[in-house]
């Protein structure tokens, strides 16, 4: 039982920094479209392909963001499937992620 | 320099006189200006294609896709907001990505809903232009399409590889579709069904001889049927098999035809993670007119009936739809996306974006010559500077998508939807279930039911 009981503690560990992650490349994708935003009135090529890049960067850490969502989703249900006793089959479908 | 042209113009003057006198008086059938109401009569395009066929006696090759487009896009338009619900704060970032494939072991997360499009390489394209396609996808963070042979070079520079294992065989083994990040199977495309196509040895170079495993002389054939699969079950097998194997999403991607819902029962019962519909409008490296300007189905209505079709079967949120075929503008992709599709491919757009700027240095001659493996320009394009092009291009395209989403008041490119569009269309209206833009929504059926004898007296015309 205190097998289970580790491996929830780790995932409750996972979990909360994944939304610490989360959260930081909310915030860091914020700050990369505000730079766009700057960067992009600046009439030289170099400074808008700089820009560009902003704003990409801004894009995937949005992706970062939900990929850090779906994540802690998926290890929510690995901790209930534990909590329901079906650790078994719910840990050998899901360690693929 | 003012003599000079006034000689070119008394010459110029004298000659159209000239013409026109003998136009007027010589017999039709003899008179130059003949050209003008036959050239009118079929086109300039089918003139020409016509005298190739002369001329070559063996079904023509027309590169790009068909130049006719039957998907009304034009007639769609978005609804923006005011005041009964605002639209969004300019500080608020739209969401952009999408996942495809949610019950795989792998999903695939990307950071724009816009894919490069299966162009393969040696069949379609050159390396350099590969690599470039490759380059520039990663940098965005989306995924780009390897199409039916899998370059070293190309899985190198790609961050997200989708490949086709297809109906020439080439990537349909354990080793080749294991590198991949998605499996599409690939039983037909927009430009051409599921007509076999051959790319004859005199046009396989020694590169491509060696990605795709073909012998000195060999031609390389694509089959008309996946070899090994004749029956619905054996195609279900091939899904389970390949899910299993891999973990990667697996989606079937077929030519859009009026059969659609029918193909789509049975990608249902396999269980795929997506579908990839290729419209009537979809484009090639060469195909045949025929082929290409009367056969399948166009885009706008492939999409409507197969997410009207997922939603019936309750499997909207499992399968996601992958639309493709002359979605040029991204007005358009984004109303693919709002009729339904959870991102979209493109393949002649990202192919004109990356020649950019370089197609005024090779002058005259088309710009896909510096894309195309078999030209004589094939060794001409600048990587670097290509996948720059694309990626400033796939940022403008996404900007302009956002704006959209802003005045619509979302947060979300995926939470753009039907109820976002209206329709100036009424026969568009009624097969989309988009809103008519003619009437407001609470009489939208009392329109219909008042024009109804109208429609009835047209229809008895018609009969």
């Amino acid at each position: 039982m205190s097998k289970y009981q580790d491996l929830k503690n780790t995932l409750s560990y996972i979990h909360s920094e994944l939304n610490r992650v989360e959260t930081m490349a909310g915030t860091l994708s914020s700050i990369e479209r505000d730079h766009y935003n700057r960067l992009a009135n600046f009439d030289h090529r170099e400074i808008l392909d700089i820009a560009v890049e902003e704003q990409i960067a801004a894009r995937q850490l949005g992706t970062m963001k939900h990929m850090c969502l779906a994540m802690a989703e998926k290890i929510e249900e690995i901790k209930n499937a534990i909590d329901r006793g079906e650790l078994v089959e719910g840990t050998h479908r899901d360690e693929a992620h | 320099m003012k003599p000079i042209e006034k000689f070119l113009r008394s010459i110029i003057n004298e000659a159209v006189d000239k013409a026109i006198i003998r136009a007027i008086r010589g017999q039709y059938t003899e008179s130059l200006y003949g050209m003008i109401p036959s050239t009118k009569k079929v086109g300039i395009s089918n003139l020409m294609e016509i005298a190739m066929r002369g001329n070559q006696g063996t079904p023509i090759s027309r590169p790009l896709g068909t130049p006719v487009h039957l998907s009304p896009w034009e007639k769609l338009l978005f609804n923006p907001v005011h005041l009964f619900r605002f639209p969004t704060q300019e500080n608020v970032g739209i969401r952009t990505s999408i996942t495809i494939g949610h019950r795989a072991k792998r999903p695939m997360t990307l950071s724009i809903p816009i894919m490069i499009a299966a162009m393969s390489f040696g069949g379609a394209l050159n390396k350099s232009t590969k690599i470039a396609l490759a380059k520039a996808a990663t940098a965005v963070g989306t995924a780009s399409n390897t199409g039916e042979a899998i370059l070293h070079e190309e899985r190198k520079s790609a961050q997200l590889l989708i490949g086709q294992y297809n109906r020439g065989g080439w990537i349909n083994t354990p080793d080749q579709y294991k590198q991949l990040d998605a499996i599409e199977i690939q039983l037909g495309q927009g430009a051409q069904g599921s007509a076999p196509q051959r790319t004859s040895a005199k046009n396989i170079g020694e590169d491509f001889r060696e990605v795709y495993g073909l012998r000195e002389g060999e031609d390389a054939l694509i089959h008309s049927r996946l070899p090994g699969i004749n029956t619905k079950d054996d195609f279900i097998r091939l899904v389970r098999r390949l899910r299993d194997e891999t973990g990667v999403p697996v989606g079937l991607k077929i030519a859009a035809t009026h059969h659609l819902e029918k193909e789509l029962q049975i990608a249902i019962e396999a269980e795929v993670d997506f579908v990839t519909l290729d419209g009537a409008e979809g484009g090639t490296h060469g195909g045949s007119p025929t082929l290409q300007d009367d056969v399948g189905l166009p885009t706008l209505f492939a999409i409507t009936r197969a997410t009207e079709y997922f939603t019936r079967k309750k499997v909207i949120h499992d399968i996601n739809l992958i639309a493709t075929g002359g979605l040029v503008t991204p007005g358009q992709m984004l109303k693919a996306i709002a009729l339904g599709a959870d991102g979209v491919y493109i393949g002649s757009a990202a192919l004109m974006a990356l020649v950019s700027e370089q197609m005024v240095e090779v002058p005259i001659v088309p710009p896909t010559r510096l894309v195309v493996y078999t030209t004589e320009q094939t060794d001409q394009l600048d990587e670097d500077m290509a996948a720059m092009n694309l990626v400033r291009y796939l940022n403008a395209c996404v900007l302009e998508m956002e704006q959209v989403a802003v005045t619509l008041g979302k947060t979300a490119l995926t939470d753009i939807t039907k109820s976002d569009l209206c329709t100036m269309d009424p026969f568009l209206a009624k097969a989309s279930g988009i809103q008519l833009g003619y009437v407001a929504p609470e009489h939208q059926g009392r329109f219909f039911d008042e024009t109804k004898p109208f429609l009835q007296t047209y229809e008895e015309h018609l009969q």
